[in-house]
């Protein structure tokens, strides 16, 4: 009897399972085939980093100031700059992002002040060689030539054209709302301290000497 | 010559570390006697990246990313106990709308992670229709993740003081349909296994788990509970806001691999039942306090747990008032429950082996960290 129970029962089981299966013959397929079709990346993709520049001049708008490489947590980015001795504003001489390290985190992004640097939608970065992972300023700049971005920062942009005295100083001023007076202090002392130096070392890579 | 008279003896065999059903780089040394298992010896630490150690030379807000390399599978769940331990630690106040979206976030992920579960558990089965249903659906949740937070794996959501991004205007009409179709599609695994002939003789009476067993060797999660252990931190301490939401505990029987997997499909229903309480009480406001990248919380340790999809996942930090912490021990689910295969899979063919395996969902990442 319990055999016979266990067979009707596995029999009515199974065909309900092929049931299930039958009934997906008529659903629309949710494959995308891939190379010849392709989702569009939402607005907030992180994908590959770019370096925006802006719109009108067509200059990068980066300033050099550092915070992204102190942000980024496994030290994928190393700037260098200088000071241009007319408008006294910083500039990036040297801008390299290892994206061999890079986690995609968007800890720089969201770090920097002045829509510098950003997290697109973009892929398809593949190359055959490691050492062409490590993109330089102007390939960054170049494949960030088309992302459209809103500029949030504006106030921090404004101050930072209408006074080219001291970004730190201005910066604070312009931005009351959003800043707490301890994060003024530790922003002015990040960039005071970037400030002396010339070449980028973003932050000790090796372990911190501990009492353990 | 009779067959008693033919010479046997136990075989040593290397299952993994690239063997497909031990999901990722474990190493089991078994022995053999014919197709039975006598011995078991997982060797782990092929995946070893020392995060414990990375940590201490990070920043707070700069270790949210590591976070969500312990556990790929539930990388939301992973940042969640870290933050709330980090927020714990520094007396962080943080707005109720990110409590809520960061409730929100875990269980979905909570649903990802047990669907990724339910389709390499019956691959390994054999069953092979449940692995592309399963990850359609899983498909849907990584879409409104990325939508949030753009990316489809390793978040970094939730900072130290809220969350990195609001949720955007298309978020809720998407995550209500899929709300709307999610017990339908639960459904239908049911429909193609929880009766199935082949999927219950492969489960039915495998690997029991028995309670006493379960305490000793501290199993957590959905496999403890498979065991008629009725123990949830979501309940037993709840952390964040989880107890202003309405859900059940699952709990099994026998403890077997059939109850673990029940046990994780009822899981699925409460999720979504908690995520849509959430979405329907989503307050506005804020969704973030801002924490400097040099964030120095006092000196001073804390201990901290919370339910992740495997079980308890507990982050115990120890301040010496710098921006990095002094030392970070990170207990893991998946690393506990991991010890009593050898007690469970012994005595099992090596099928089954597979099956015990399957059903105690490990994920490697976590065991090694």
């Amino acid at each position: 009897m319990g055999l016979v129970k266990e067979t009707t029962s596995g029999i009515y089981n199974l065909l309900l399972g092929l049931w299930v299966t039958f009934k997906h013959l008529f659903r629309k397929p949710v494959t995308l085939q891939y190379p010849d079709e392709r989702w569009e990346m939402p607005e907030r993709s992180r994908g590959t980093i770019v370096l925006l520049s802006d719109p009108e001049t067509g200059e990068l708008n980066c300033t050099a100031c550092m915070l992204c490489a102190k942000a980024c947590p496994v030290a994928a980015i190393t700037i260098e700059r200088k000071k241009d001795p007319e408008t006294k504003k910083n500039y990036p001489t040297l801008f390299t992002l290892d994206t061999t390290v890079c986690c995609y985190c968007g800890l720089c992004e969201q770090a920097c002040n002045f829509d510098a640097i950003k997290l697109t939608g973009k892929y398809e970065f593949s190359v055959s060689d490691k050492s062409e992972l490590l993109y330089e300023m102007d390939f960054l700049q170049e494949i960030g030539r088309d992302v459209k971005y809103v500029k949030k920062k504006k106030a921090a942009k404004k101050a930072k054209k209408a006074a080219p005295k001291k970004d730190t100083g201005e910066k604070s001023a312009e931005k009351p709302a959003a800043k707490t007076a301890e994060e003024k202090k530790e922003d002015s002392n990040e960039e005071d301290k970037a400030k002396d130096k010339t070449s980028g070392e973003p932050k000790e890579k090796g372990p911190e000497d501990k009492t353990e | 010559m009779s067959v008693k008279q033919l010479r046997t003896e136990e075989m040593l065999i290397n299952m993994g570390p690239q063997h497909p059903s031990t999901h990722g780089v474990c190493k089991l040394v078994i022995k053999m006697d014919g197709e039975e298992v006598k011995y078991i010896q997982p060797h782990v630490g092929f995946l070893h990246r020392s995060i414990e150690k990375i940590a201490e030379n990070r920043n707070y807000p700069q270790f949210v990313p590591y976070t969500d390399r312990i556990d790929y599978c539930a990388s939301m769940n992973a940042n969640h106990a870290y933050v709330v331990a980090a927020e714990k630690l520094g007396d962080v106040e943080i707005p109720e709308r990110a409590e809520y979206l960061r409730v929100i976030m875990a269980e979905l992920n909570r649903i990802a992670s047990h669907l990724v579960w339910l389709a390499t558990f019956t691959i390994d089965l054999g069953a092979v229709t449940p692995f592309l249903y399963a990850f359609r659906e899983r498909e849907d949740i990584l879409d409104l993740f990325e939508m949030t937070c753009g990316q489809r794996l390793t978040y970094n959501y939730m900072t130290i003081g809220g969350v990195g991004w609001d949720i955007p205007k298309e978020f809720e009409p998407k995550l209500r349909q899929f709300l709307k179709i999610f017990p339908s599609r639960i459904d239908d695994y049911e429909d193609l296994l929880t009766n199935n002939p082949i999927f219950l003789h492969r489960t039915k009476g495998v690997g029991v788990l028995p309670k006493e067993t379960a305490y000793e060797y501290s199993v957590s999660g959905p496999s403890l509970r498979g065991s008629g252990v009725k123990w949830d931190i979501r309940k037993a301490e709840p952390y964040s806001i989880y107890d202003k939401f309405d859900f059940d505990i699952p709990i099994g029987t026998e403890g077997d691999a059939w109850d673990r997997y029940k046990v994780r499909l009822q899981e699925l229903r409460e999720s979504a039942k908690i995520v849509e309480q959430a979405i329907d009480g989503l307050p506005g406001g804020d969704f973030k306090k801002k924490v400097p990248l040099t964030w120095k919380p006092p000196e001073g340790e804390v201990f901290c747990r919370i339910e992740a999809p495997r079980g308890e996942m507990a982050y115990h930090i120890i301040s010496d008032g710098t921006p990095k912490p002094y030392r970070m021990k990170i207990r893991t689910a998946s690393f506990c429950n991991l010890q009593v295969l050898p007690i469970i899979g012994v005595n099992h063919m090596i099928a089954d082996l597979v099956a015990i395996f399957g059903s105690l969902d490990i994920i490697l990442p976590e065991v090694d960290r």
